[in-house]
């Protein structure tokens, strides 16, 4: 068995250099033919979606959606207020409770879990902006 | 905002807690134990910052509180 696993091994080494071998040839014949071949593999490649590279969400889309998130918000007490930069307890009126529940919100709207200690940390869009920005696993 | 002081982040924190215990809880009750839960913490909205054991007392009971609502055979409290 490991004789038979052996010469197949040399096969399959062989058929690969003689693969190899023949576009070699070809190369010193109609090279830019040949190059435009191996560069196509290439860019098929970046159009794959990879689910382990991150989901790539924009700053744009971030403040988008919590703007939107806090534009729902019933207790927001001045919608005009309501910028990418608003804070929340000094533009928005809003109390360390109403805080918690609008960091919450923002967990189930990017689906993380946000630990205690940058959840206290969070106080302005700004802020959210950017801790959702700094976690790969957001979406 | 004023920077908290270790109790009131506690008291956060205990917040923090309860709103995510009602995920658990259905669908269609759910802003109901949302709503209790702020109104347990309203209650006590007026009490001095300053007054360390009643706070103290506040967050035993409501974590205590919490304990028993959390059961999953609690479905459903009064909105």
């Amino acid at each position: 068995m490991y004789r038979t696993a052996l010469l197949r091994s040399i096969k399959c080494a062989a058929q690969a250099t003689s693969r190899v071998q023949r576009p070699a040839i070809q190369t010193a014949f109609r090279a830019p033919f040949v190059q435009s071949r191996i560069s196509t593999p290439a860019t098929s490649i970046s159009a794959i979606r990879c689910y382990a590279s991150s989901s790539g969400l924009g700053q744009e889309e971030v403040t988008g959606r919590i703007v939107d998130l806090l534009k729902n918000f019933d207790k927001v007490q001045d919608p005009t207020k309501l910028s990418p930069s608003s804070h929340f307890t000094n533009d928005l009126g809003l109390d360390s409770l109403d805080t918690v529940e609008v960091v919450m919100a923002i967990e189930e709207e990017f689906s993380i879990e946000i630990p205690d200690k940058d959840a206290d940390a969070i106080h302005s869009v700004t802020q959210a902006v950017d801790y959702i920005m700094a976690q790969p696993d957001a979406h | 905002m004023p920077r908290l002081s270790g109790l009131q982040k506690d008291v956060l924190v205990l917040y923090r807690r309860c709103l995510r215990a009602c995920r658990a809880k259905p669908a269609d009750t759910r802003s109901n134990f949302q709503a209790f839960a702020r109104r347990e913490f309203e209650k006590n909205m007026a009490l001095n910052k300053k007054d360390f054991s009643t706070i103290e007392f506040m967050l035993r009971k409501g974590t205590r509180q919490l304990e028993i609502y959390e059961a999953p055979g609690v479905t459903n409290i009064a909105g």
